[in-house]
């Protein structure tokens, strides 16, 4: 599990390591029943305020995806990966939206919007079977 | 909760200068407060009139509940002080200057140094003068660290160090303020002070403009540039808190507090597109900067309000 902050990029700290733990559960890179790091040792990975790193330790649990395990810390529960995968989904639809207003702007047509991502599309590397997330069928 | 750090309209004067102008600031316990400003803005006389190395002409300062004017001595032995060009007696080895700097405080205070100088990587034999100018700051940060100050104070440590020793110095800070202890830091990397910071007190020529939560700050203020058709065009009054506005040939900017969005499109529809983002500390602290510095920001003197100091939630 390999975290990274950015100050630049206008999404608030807490945001960016919550987000964080989201991917890594969704891509299972963190499962079901693993805990995450401590407060203070994810503090001091990352550089960051632990107080930054407590507040987004209560966003993930207050939304299901971590809960705390008697005296060892929080844990990956039952529910996360639905919830990652459906947050992840939601995370790339903002993103597309973004820039697809951001063509509009520029005043690209419908048509050549297509036509760029589907090129975007066709060079991305193919997904095997195996490397498929198994993404829930809501 | 008693505040660790408590300046209440502290003014001092030096024949040509004044340093510090009716400067008021609280830090709660547990707080890691980034003190930034310009060079020269007053804010290592700010830490020094706190550790009790230099006088205020008027008002008060206090550390742990210690008059700053009378217990200098008392606070130093409590507090963790780095200067930003710490003096140590280069004769000696980094072992023998623990033993020295042991003198001055309780038992355990070499065994937490060595402690430390080892987790640091530094070699204990070597002779101070023989250390870079990385490994003389550690030593300088391990000694104020061997008596677990409850507060540790930092005049920009770490400037002029490479990108791997600033990163050890953040990591002791975050271990301090994961302990509940205080860190009062003076920096010029802003981008550090993001990622650490619990609240900021911006100084700007002596006095303080900005005594706020990062987050809050943060979450309250937008950066709105405005284009305008002409040179004619009046540029729109804004609708918030402007803390700084600065015009470049037809396009606007201004840093504003509390923005209200639907009266900004309303203001616009006459004055020409605009876009608004929120903005990153860098850009907040740059545009005071430049605000503060023009003469036209100087002449409204908008930043001569004083702000109040907010009080600030200790974490959990």
């Amino acid at each position: 599990m390999l975290f990274h902050v950015d100050t630049d990029n206008g999404i608030p700290i807490y945001e960016q390591i919550a987000r964080q733990v989201k991917f890594a559960v969704a891509n299972s890179a963190l499962q079901v029943g693993e805990h995450v790091p401590s407060v203070r040792e994810m503090a001091t990975r990352l550089a960051v305020n632990p107080n930054t790193v407590a507040r987004a330790y209560r966003e993930l649990q207050a939304e299901g995806v971590l809960v705390p395990i008697r005296g060892t810390g929080l844990a990956v529960t039952p529910e996360a990966p639905r919830i990652c995968n459906d947050d992840r989904l939601e995370l790339i639809r903002q993103r597309l939206r973004s820039v697809l207003a951001e063509a509009r702007r520029s005043e690209l047509g419908d048509d050549e919007i297509r036509q760029l991502f589907d090129s975007e599309l066709s060079s991305l590397p193919a997904i095997t079977a195996e490397s498929a997330p198994a993404t829930s069928s809501k | 909760m008693r505040p660790v750090v408590h300046l209440d309209n502290v003014t001092k004067r030096y024949p040509n200068v004044t340093a510090l102008e009716n400067v008021s600031l609280e830090i709660p316990p547990g707080v890691v407060c980034a003190l930034l400003g310009a060079n020269g803005a007053g804010k290592t006389t700010a830490i020094r009139i706190l550790l009790g190395l230099e006088q205020v002409d008027s008002g008060t300062a206090s550390v742990l509940g210690i008059d700053s004017s009378t217990g200098g001595l008392e606070i130093r032995s409590r507090v963790g002080y780095v200067a930003e060009r710490p003096t140590l007696y280069d004769w000696m080895t980094v072992e023998e200057i623990g033993w020295f700097a042991a003198g001055f405080y309780p038992l355990g205070y070499a065994e937490t140094y060595n402690r430390y100088i080892r987790r640091f990587g530094l070699d204990a034999r070597k002779r101070i003068r023989e250390l870079s100018k990385g490994m003389r700051a550690k030593v300088a940060l391990s000694l104020s660290l061997a008596h677990s100050p409850d507060l540790l104070i930092l005049d920009e440590p770490t400037s002029g160090l490479d990108a791997l020793v600033r990163r050890e110095f953040l990591e002791s800070m975050v271990d301090v303020a994961a302990e509940g202890r205080s860190v009062l830091l003076s920096s010029h990397q802003v981008a550090e002070v993001e990622r650490v910071a619990d609240m900021v007190a911006i100084l700007l020529g002596g006095k303080l403009v900005c005594v706020e939560r990062l987050e809050e700050l943060k979450r309250t203020t937008r950066e709105v540039v405005v284009t305008l058709p002409d040179a004619t065009t009046p540029p729109p009054s804004m609708p918030g808190q402007v803390l700084a506005h600065v015009p470049f040939a037809h396009e606007h900017v201004w840093m504003v507090r509390d923005l209200d969005e639907a009266r900004l499109a309303e203001v616009c529809r006459d004055a020409g597109p605009y876009t608004v983002r929120s903005p990153g500390l860098e850009d907040i602290l740059l545009a005071l900067l430049r605000e503060y510095r023009s003469p036209a920001g100087a002449a409204r003197s908008r930043l001569d309000e004083r702000v109040e100091s907010t009080p600030v939630t200790p974490p959990q």
